[in-house]
């Protein structure tokens, strides 16, 4: 794994939900790199909320959301997030996000930010920052479709 | 120029793209608000070649422009 240290540009999104398994695989394919000391792994997963409006079903509540992006600015907008990661805790020694397109129902995995380092300090900040970056500068949309057929669009805070 | 239009913005449309004229990042702004109804109801930015454009702008037509409603990652 010495390419973690180009980091060069790479396709986050996948399609559809993100499945728990490959959590587990990827935490399984850092065990030959024993510099590392900690992991640390944010999972944004799709919440049910109850969406109240006088055009829709009392207690309607979000099924699930469509992701869309504008693909290549998202990409690029992460290739500068994850320089910035690198140069500011250099002792981060891989950093991989994920984030889906298409249907991702309520309950399922939409979104993974996960960060090695030697120690937990650099792990557990990147990855808040990073999360945080990410869901205020990559042009993702998401189409919520509640339980009642109608539709509403998310807006980050 | 061919603009890209995303989420709320491509819905209200009825587009993911619109094919416009405009020299200038004001005149196409005027040009977006005649052909999608409501669209000052909306909060959207302006990307120019994959960034976000705030201030008035000179547009050869070469350029990618794309028009964006609010994030909503993770």
């Amino acid at each position: 794994m010495s390419d973690t240290r180009t980091h060069k540009a790479r396709d986050i999104f996948v399609e559809g939900p993100i499945d728990p398994a490959f959590v587990g695989t990827s935490i399984a394919k850092h065990a030959t790199r024993t510099d590392i000391g900690a992991h640390e792994i944010f999972l944004g997963q799709v919440r049910a909320d109850t969406v109240a409006g006088t055009d829709r079903l009392p207690g309607a509540g979000v099924a699930a959301i469509e992701y869309t992006a504008y693909r290549d600015m998202a990409l690029e907008r992460m290739t500068v997030i994850r320089e910035d990661a690198f140069a500011k805790w250099p002792t981060m020694t891989c950093l991989h996000v994920h984030h889906s397109l298409g249907t991702v129902k309520a309950g399922e995995l939409c979104f993974m930010v996960f960060a090695s380092a030697s120690h937990r300090k650099s792990a557990r900040e990147a990855v808040a920052w990073v999360v945080d970056r990410i869901k205020a500068e990559l042009p993702i949309f998401g189409k919520e479709t509640l339980s009642d057929a109608t539709h509403i669009w998310k807006s980050n805070p | 120029m061919r603009v890209k239009l995303f989420g709320m913005i491509a819905e209200k449309a009825g587009s993911a793209e619109l094919e416009m004229e405009a020299s200038s990042l004001k005149g196409l702004c005027e040009g977006l608000r005649a052909r999608i109804r409501d669209l000052d109801s909306m909060s959207f930015a302006i990307a120019v070649d994959r960034r976000i454009v705030k201030d008035d702008l000179t547009l050869t037509g070469t350029e990618e422009i794309a028009v964006l409603p609010p994030f909503a990652g993770g």
